[in-house]
């Protein structure tokens, strides 16, 4: 469950289609820069950087119920120097990362295509 | 579901949730700013001052919560909900104890944040009028207080007294204290004419420099203007050396003119130019100085009376008599009487090392049963002879001398006068009735300095009886005619007419003055 079903089904029903396709676009926006982000921090091993990007991580996939990459990225946010392997943290975030992208990126051409449902 | 419109601020780092809330709230008709940082935040909520706050913990600059304690600090009420998701509800917790009023649980929809957030400011409104009917409260708590200190007041900058019209000079006494106004104190001899000078400088600014008081009455008139002004070397005979007036001493501070009803004409015109310019010439010079003084006057005379007798200069009494400060006659204040005497009792029996501390009841109803003539003065040199004549705790109505204890000669006259009720036993006659010998023994010590009208013809049974068949009148009319009964039979000696009375001779002054206002004297009296 990359994204909350029914969070994105009461989001289509409560707002004009223009409106949800704009926040749906704005948070594919979300997770693109963050995951680009918590993998510039691994990859410079920057820890601090990298438990702040997960922190705003954290917070975009529970506005949209991704529960997944929320607590992967809580987990980050938690975990000592010694524990961490930031290019491990990396490629997991990436992998939650893009499959709530690709669910969003359905959820976009649904609703051009006049669906509603994700 | 929509709530009043409010100013919402969205404080929120990610681009998406921030737009949803924008709409969401736009669509229940909030206005909505959003920033997507603490530090934006606070400037925005400091220039723009929302109602409520939509308060992401998580940003990038630094943490919520702190964002809330700083605007706290900033002395924002607005009403902050806590946006949290669900692994952060112990910081929402925190929040809350922080100063937030709720939080709201993402992901969240358009119904829940709006019963969130419209609590969330019905609370805040309940509190703002909580915070102003408090406020209101603690106001008219602080109001009541001050009229409760006032009304309660006993004592004020030297009085003594908590009767009405004593309150009502306290009051013109601090309204006036700050001003430079000029201050015309009347009242009969004896109500603390300087006392209220001095407390009028005292409380004013001009206390750190001299109060100066000339009594314009006791000074002889050809020294009274050396007095004011001073004098130079060689100015008359006997100016041995340059001599400094009272004016150049009350320089900064305050000039008290007693009597100034006593001051002659030629001097009233140098009076005159001195409270119109400030400046003044000494006796024997011819260099003006100029001064800045403070000009209070009292006399016990009615000042109009002595302006339409020509004894004082019109333009002199427009310039002095700015604001008048009416002291009155302890007669008129009944309570104070008591109060008054048992103050001197304390401050005498502490002079004299005497051991009185209170006034027997027989005591206190002669005290509070005579005309007191000579004021509050009269009172004090009462109790001071008591005190000194006498031994004990408590003063008893024995004690009291005369006139004072008249009231009790009266009343053991009437009682022998007026024929006794049969008695509910068999008694022998007049035995309720006291003897001579049991009237209070008149202190051997010498009668005390006091101004006093003769006293009266001790009553007669025929002066005692009360005719029912009398007509009856209000009280002020008969007032009226008893005073010009009394000034006919003086062919208008006032003096005499207030002898008769057992009132002050300005209280005649000021009643037939009063009464040639109103047209109410009779054609051709003779005043």
């Amino acid at each position: 469950m990359p994204i909350d079903p029914g969070f994105a089904a009461d989001l289509a029903r409560e707002l004009p289609a223009a409106d949800y396709l704009r926040v749906l676009d704005l948070f594919r926006i979300d997770l693109t820069r963050l995951t680009g982000e918590i993998e510039a921090a691994a990859h410079a091993g920057q820890l601090e950087t990298l438990r702040r990007a997960a922190h705003g991580m954290a917070g975009a996939a529970g506005a949209v119920g991704a529960g997944k990459l929320e607590a992967a990225t809580r987990i980050v946010m938690r975990q000592k120097d010694a524990d961490m392997d930031p290019a491990a943290i990396a490629r997991d975030i990436r992998g939650l990362a893009d499959h709530t992208l690709a669910n969003i990126d359905a959820a976009i051409a649904r609703a051009k295509a006049g669906g509603d449902a994700p | 579901m929509n709530a009043a419109p409010a100013r919402i601020l969205v404080v929120e780092d990610l681009a998406a949730q921030a737009e949803l809330a924008r709409i969401f709230l736009t669509s229940l008709g909030h206005d909505v700013q959003i920033a997507a940082t603490a530090t934006a935040a606070f400037d925005i909520a400091r220039a723009w001052q929302p109602d409520g706050i939509l308060l992401d913990i998580e940003l990038p600059d630094y943490n919520g919560l702190e964002l809330l304690k700083n605007l706290r600090q900033a002395g924002s009420d607005a009403v902050v909900v806590v946006v949290t998701a669900t692994a952060s509800m112990e910081l929402a917790k925190q929040a809350i104890r922080g100063g937030a009023e709720d939080y709201v649980v993402k992901p969240y929809n358009r119904d829940r944040l709006g019963v969130t957030l419209r609590n969330a400011l019905d609370k805040r409104g309940l509190d703002r009028t909580r915070r102003t009917l408090e406020t209101a409260l603690v106001d008219t708590r602080s109001r009541l207080d001050a009229a409760e200190v006032k009304l309660s007041r006993k004592s004020y900058a030297g009085f003594i007294g908590a009767s009405p019209p004593m309150r009502a000079v306290y009051d013109i006494l601090q309204g006036v204290a700050a001003s430079k106004a000029s201050v015309f104190v009347t009242g009969e001899s004896g109500t603390g004419k300087e006392l209220a000078a001095e407390a009028l400088h005292k409380m004013s600014p001009r206390a750190p420099k001299q109060f100066v008081a000339l009594n314009c009455g006791a000074i002889p008139r050809d020294l009274l203007e050396s007095e004011v002004f001073g004098h130079v070397k060689g100015a008359f005979t006997g100016a041995t050396a340059d001599r400094m007036g009272a004016a150049k001493l009350a320089d900064g501070g305050t000039l008290f003119l007693d009597e100034i009803g006593e001051m002659p004409l030629e001097m009233q015109v140098k009076l005159l130019r001195f409270v119109q310019t400030g400046t003044f010439t000494p006796v024997g010079s011819s260099r003006p100085e100029k001064v800045d003084v403070r000009f209070v006057c009292a006399t016990n005379r009615d000042p109009m009376l002595e302006v339409e007798a020509g004894r004082f200069r019109e333009d002199l009494y427009y310039r002095l008599y700015v604001v008048p400060v009416e002291l009155p006659p302890l007669r008129a204040r009944d309570s104070d009487v008591l109060l008054l005497a048992q103050h001197f009792l304390a401050v005498f029996s502490a002079e004299e090392n005497k051991g009185f501390t209170a006034f027997a009841p027989d005591a206190e109803a002669l005290l509070h049963a005579y005309s007191w003539p000579g004021n509050v003065r009269q009172l004090q040199n009462v109790v001071r002879n008591i005190v000194v004549l006498h031994q004990g705790t408590t003063v008893t109505a024995a004690m009291i001398p005369p006139p004072v204890n008249r009231a009790l000669l009266h009343r053991a006259m009437v009682e022998r006068a007026t024929p006794q009720p049969a008695p509910p036993h068999p008694s022998p006659p007049n035995q309720s009735a006291p003897e001579p010998a049991a009237l209070p023994p008149e202190p051997e010590a010498a009668p005390l300095p006091i101004p006093s009208p003769p006293p009266p013809a001790p009553p007669t049974p025929d002066m005692l009886r009360v005719d029912p068949e009398a007509e009856i009148l209000p009280l002020a009319e008969m007032e009226r005619r008893m005073v010009l009964a009394a000034l006919l039979r003086t062919n208008a000696d006032i003096p005499r007419a207030a002898a008769l009375l057992q009132i002050n001779p300005s209280t005649v002054y000021r009643k037939v003055s009063q009464w040639r206002k109103e047209g109410s004297l009779p054609e051709g009296f003779p005043i």
